[in-house]
């Protein structure tokens, strides 16, 4: 049976599924402040057990906030509701969450919470010895002037935080057999785990194993290492027995690291031909209470990519990351990308209002027509023919005269570097595959075949997809930042032409049947540090009910994906991340009470779309070729960018009310004119 | 707090079990039975990864006592399949129009699906829709699914040989 | 997220399980389809030391037509209810609401006589239940009586439901020919339950409104009958300018509070426009039949 068909079959392998002999569950006991000083604490697994903390790995991983780093068990302090404070266990999870409840005593001391970053920005710092509760602050660009600009255009835009939802929530088991702790994880990237493990519990990397379960989603969350993740190892290594912990929705909601979280103020100079001038701006990021999330690194990431698919030539932008009382922020599909181009494509079609003039129209006129690096550092290639050929497939205009379009592009940023790392091993006629990222329902199966079958000219079928292992394949990096099938692709391109040289070298010349007869194994490092950015652009039509509320029509995309490895897997990807984009616009939100609390009260109340609320998805491809060994280009963020601001945008045409915030408030959207 | 004990039927096999009486019935199909095919995504009753069929209709177990379900008969995504490697019309589609992606969702979707064929054909694509709104999926946007599921209404329609589930006439009037 | 320990018992018939209630007194409480009680129960909000089933008691799952009115078994699936032929033709408001409430596969579970007790004003069959003029069979260790819908709901999960009382059947009086209703829902976004909802069923004699039931949903402490709106339409034509005075009124008798789903000003906004709404569209039916 293949993966597939297993998954079909209620035989798929993922971490709640592990029950070993003698196991324990874990549960935690958190925090129900946003901020509070610890008087005492007393039963259960607390500080005094694991005086450790945690260590940034994984996507988008900084380092140098030590005295910021986020402890694995709280000890004076608690920064966040749903923090853990303590850990308890016991032989079956039912008891284990019944002693949560009774066997530990927290006495807390509340202190004022800092929710909203914008006044964190003058609060009093959260921390001793801080000078502000910046915790990153950067320029980037060059400041300029332009005096008497004919069209100046100042506005605030919010995407709010979102959880990143995936059906299965986050979970582990860990064993330890004296000697070495092995752990099963749902996770993007063993590695980053092992890694992090390594360096949080000072153990020699020959000491540990990170074995991937069937990983059912993770969207940004499962790159990276969790306090609970720590906690397992160690109670698995103290008792000697293993340990499982699963993560319940309430957990993931409060105290799983949700994306975006973003505040952008944009200030736009424009001549009246609509050429833009510059652009100005700030980016808050709501960074949580420590470091370690993706907080300091995402609001310069997304500085950088403001000056988006145009040539802006003046630009300069304050990106400044923010201590709040709230889990730190991570990665969320898209991971800063959305957020630069909702800001920047917000402020496009803003001027093209304020000119009169088409939104497509103005794009045109400031779109690159060469190779462009913008003063933020963004590298676009000439964006002005993919524009062209895109306002073209789509039938841009056809779409406006029926109305309600909203049109949107945007520079995709993959996160190339340094490179991913692949291995084949052929033996007894199969071949099986290890990719350094690690798919969580992006099914590299599909594309590995296909790239597999392409190079060594094998049956696909003979072809087994590995998920990761960090005793099968020595080093790795990770599955996001739309980077497999670029990066982990072309490792597998250049692990599979070694290997017939190899068959070549020993044979004479290359057949599939001599390399399926023999024993092979092949590793490749594919090394790459430079960025290697793509375009997209997306097409929505919308309509208003009498009740205010938005209906998506049609969804279109158009992207450049360079050489497509498997068509149904480039399907599914654009039509996932469509609804997610569909979803971070009108429903997706985590909202918070002056106190910090967290009001949101389900995954319902989150907002993740139901099937009777997204339209079909249409996708239509941009010819062109990369000059990767893979030929392929980044995918899976794209929809996640392109959607929500032409959505936004569709929504401007057919309520005439300015779109700001993410998701969109529907008593804000039946304030439109024409109700009343 | 006492013992219950129970008996349920899974997959047409008896299962019987002393039990806690809070023991959902997710946990008995899990821990009991073995049959790890049906999920646990949410503690809301909102996702639907854990929907299972009892007396022939779509419910999410992780909503039912397994006490609720003593003397019933209870259908799991591994029993839809006859014998080792014959998936049911529903399975197969999914996999041929990928249905799936992550695969978390999926025996909870294919459980509703697998209700919904039996009980009604000629579906439109807004009832498709409808019928599993209370299943949660992340990763596909639905629309494979919905493929998926029209694929499989019409294999059903020009096969016979598949387990079929009797889905309770309605009682009443 | 796991229900902390209870024991439970599941009796075979209604007078066993009232003994029970009764034995037990304010430890134990009714498990009907547990859709409601089990999320409560997982969440750890609430704990019940004693669980009653009535998932094994026989002859409560009904739908069966009297002489003057539908009788409806309190342990009837809110899924059978809503595919009953007889609902789908008489009653389109219930089959409305049904086919809104909750998703499915809640639907599989959860039960009319669960959704009616809970005294959830987010429930959408009171609501409907008001419309109808439905009254509610109630047996207790001193026996049965009825109650009629309006003064059934008393305060929000508060009921005319005594300690030790079980809710057995619901009886929907039957509307004389030329009568139509309807029921709208304006749903939280992604999430089943609604911001508003309102019931509205009409009796029409020539154009000319005889009689009407309109009740509210997720509008207050409980939910809501706007009785000034049905005195109102009473001996009206349906015209726009009537039809818009008796939104208006539904407003009026609304008494919603501020959260993040919207302030008070958006849900009557929300409200008034789906009051109009419902009443064309009971209109409509009415004049159909
Ligand atoms: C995800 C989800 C979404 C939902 N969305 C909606 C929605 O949109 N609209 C809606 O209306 N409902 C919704 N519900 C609630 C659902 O309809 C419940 O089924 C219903 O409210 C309770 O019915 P039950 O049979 O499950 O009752 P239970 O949960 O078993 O019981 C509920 C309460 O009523 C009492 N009770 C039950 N039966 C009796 C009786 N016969 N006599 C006396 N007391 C009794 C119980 O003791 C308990 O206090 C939703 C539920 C879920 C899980
Ligand atoms: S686990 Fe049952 S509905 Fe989510
Ligand atoms: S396939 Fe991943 S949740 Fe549906």
């Amino acid at each position: 049976m293949d993966l597939t068909e297993k998954l079909v079959s209620g035989k798929g392998n993922f971490v709640d599924d592990i029950n070993m002999p003698g196991m324990l569950h874990l549960s935690f006991v958190r925090s129900p402040y946003a901020r509070a000083k610890i008087l005492r604490i007393k039963g259960g697994i607390t500080w005094k057990d694991v005086d450790l903390k945690m260590a940034s790995v994984g996507e988008g991983a900084t380092k140098g906030f030590e005295y910021l780093e986020h402890p694995v068990l709280a000890k004076d302090y608690v920064g966040y509701v749903g923090q853990p404070v303590a850990a308890v266990y016991a032989d079956s999870p039912y008891e284990a969450e019944d002693l949560a409840e009774t066997s530990v005593e927290v006495d807390y001391e509340p202190l004022k919470a800092i929710v909203d970053p914008e006044m964190s920005l003058t609060a009093e710092p959260m921390y001793p010895g801080l000078k502000s509760n910046l915790l990153a602050d950067k320029y980037l660009g060059a400041d300029f002037e332009i005096k008497d600009a004919p069209v100046i255009i100042e506005d605030r835009f919010v995407n709010h935080r979102i959880a990143t939802d995936p059906i299965e929530p986050r979970g582990i088991v860990a064993a330890y057999d004296g000697n070495r702790l092995t752990v099963w994880v749902s996770t993007q990237s063993v590695h980053s785990l092992k890694e992090g493990f390594c360096e949080i519990m000072h153990l020699e990397p020959e000491s540990v194993r990170v074995i991937q379960t069937d990983t059912g989603g993770a969207f940004g969350l499962k790159g990276g290492i969790y306090p609970e993740y720590i906690v397992a190892a160690y109670l698995a290594m103290r008792e000697k027995r293993p340990v499982k912990w699963i993560e319940t929705r309430r957990e993931h909601l409060l105290a799983s690291r949700p994306g975006r979280g973003v505040v952008g103020k944009m200030k736009l100079y424009a001549d009246r031909t609509g050429k833009i001038l510059g652009i100005k701006g700030d980016v808050i990021v709501d960074s949580g209470a420590f470091a370690g999330g993706s907080g300091e690194f995402s609001a310069r990431f997304i500085a950088m990519q403001l000056t988006g698919p145009y040539e802006i030539k003046n630009a300069y932008i304050h990106a400044m990351s923010v201590l709040t009382n709230k889990v730190p922020q991570g990665p969320y599909r898209g991971a800063g990308r959305p957020e630069a181009a909702f800001f920047i494509e917000r402020m496009v079609d803003r001027l093209a209002d304020e000119l009169e003039m088409d939104p497509v129209e103005i794009r045109l006129k400031n779109a690159t027509t060469a190779p462009y690096v913008s003063p933020t550092g963004l590298t676009v290639e000439a964006s002005k023919p993919f524009l062209e050929s895109a306002v073209k497939a789509m039938g841009y205009h056809d779409h406006v005269r029926k109305g309600n379009t909203g049109f949107g592009w945007f520079v995709l940023v993959p996160a190339t570097m340094p490179g991913e790392t692949a291995r084949i091993l052929v033996d007894g006629g199969t071949v099986k595959v290890w990719l350094g990222g690690n798919a969580h329902g992006q099914r590299h199966d599909l594309f590995v075949r296909s790239i597999l079958s392409d190079e060594l000219g094998i049956d696909p079928s003979v072809v087994e997809w590995q998920k990761g292992d960090t005793d099968q394949l020595e080093d790795g990096v990770g599955a996001w930042g739309s980077r497999s099938a670029m990066m982990g692709g072309s490792a597998l391109v250049e692990a599979a032409r070694k290997l017939r040289k190899e068959v070549e070298n020993k044979y004479g010349k290359y057949s599939p049947q001599k390399l399926l007869e023999g024993k092979w194994d092949s590793y490749e490092f594919f090394h790459y540090d430079k960025p290697y950015n793509n375009l997209g652009a997306n097409l929505i039509t919308v309509h208003q009910d009498d009740l205010g509320v938005i209906h998506v029509r049609e969804c279109i995309s158009y992207y450049d994906l360079g050489k497509v490895l498997n068509m149904d897997n480039v399907i599914g990807q654009n039509a996932g991340g469509c609804a997610e984009g569909i979803g971070q616009t009108l429903y997706e939100g985590l909202m918070f009470d002056e106190n910090g609390q967290m009001m949101t009260s389900s995954i319902a109340d989150a907002g993740v779309v139901t099937a009777d609320l997204v339209p079909r998805y249409k996708l239509l491809l941009h010819k062109s070729e990369s000059s990767l060994p893979s030929r392929a280009k980044g995918l899976g963020e794209a929809p996640t960018i392109g959607t929500p601001v032409a959505l936004a945008r569709a929504i401007e045409v057919a309520t005439g009310l300015r779109i700001r915030e993410t998701p969109i408030n529907p008593e804000y959207l039946l304030s439109a004119k024409k109700f009343h | 707090m006492s013992n219950l004990k129970v008996s349920i039927t899974v997959n047409g096999e008896r299962k019987e079990a002393e039990i806690e009486p809070r023991m959902l019935l997710v946990h008995f199909i899990r821990e009991v039975a073995g049959l790890t095919g049906t999920h646990v995504g949410c503690d809301t009753t909102n996702c639907g990864a854990c929907t299972v069929l009892l007396d022939g209709r779509a419910v999410k177990s992780c909503t039912v006592l397994a006490a609720q379900a003593n003397g019933k008969k209870v259908t799991t995504i591994e029993g839809l399949s006859k014998g080792e490697n014959k998936l049911h019309p529903v399975q197969k589609a999914f996999v041929d129009k990928h249905g799936l992606q992550c695969g978390f969702c999926t025996s909870g979707m294919i459980m509703t699906s697998f209700w919904l064929l039996n009980k009604k054909r000629k579906l439109s694509e807004e009832e498709i829709r409808e019928a599993i709104s209370g299943n949660l999926c992340r990763c596909t946007g639905y629309e494979s699914i919905v493929d998926s599921i029209q694929e499989a209404e019409r294999r059903m329609d020009e096969s016979e040989e598949y387990i079929e589930e009797e889905i309770p006439a309605r009682r009443g009037r | 997220m796991m229900p902390p320990a209870f024991e439970y018992m599941a009796p075979t018939d209604v007078d066993e399980a009232i003994d029970l209630l009764n034995r037990y007194g304010d430890d134990a409480k009714i498990l009907a389809g547990g859709q409601s009680l089990l999320p409560l129960l997982k969440s750890r909000i609430t704990s019940i030391p004693y669980l009653i089933s009535l998932s094994e008691v026989k002859d409560i799952s009904y739908i069966t037509d009297g002489k003057n009115s539908l009788k409806i078994g309190a342990m009837t699936l809110d899924a059978d209810l809503e595919y009953s032929p007889t609902v789908r033709k008489n009653f389109p408001i219930l089959s409305d609401a049904l086919g809104q409430l909750a998703d499915p596969l809640v639907r599989n579970m959860g039960t009319v006589g669960g959704n009616l007790s809970h005294g959830d004003p987010s429930n959408d069959l009171p609501s409907v239940m008001l419309a109808l003029d439905a009254t509610f069979k109630i047996r207790g260790k001193s026996g049965e009586r009825e109650v009629h819908s309006r003064d059934f709901y008393m305060d929000t999960f508060v009921t005319a439901l005594e300690h030790g009382e079980i809710l057995t059947e619901i009886s929907v009086p039957y509307w004389p020919a030329a009568s139509g209703g309807a029921y709208v829902k304006f749903r939280k976004g992604t999430w089943n339950f609604s911001v508003a909802g309102v019931a509205v069923q009409l009796q029409l004699d020539n154009e000319i409104v005889k009689k009407a039931g309109i009740a509210i949903t997720s509008m207050g402490p409980t939910a809501l009958k706007a009785s000034e709106a049905e005195n109102y339409l009473k001996g009206k034509k349906l015209t726009a300018e009537n039809v818009r005075h008796a939104a208006e009124l539904v407003v009026a008798a609304s008494q919603p509070s501020s959260d993040s789903y919207g302030s008070v000003e958006y849900k009557k906004e929300i409200l008034r426009r789906i009051s109009v709404q419902a009443i064309k569209k009971a209109q409509t039916r009415a004049e159909v039949k």
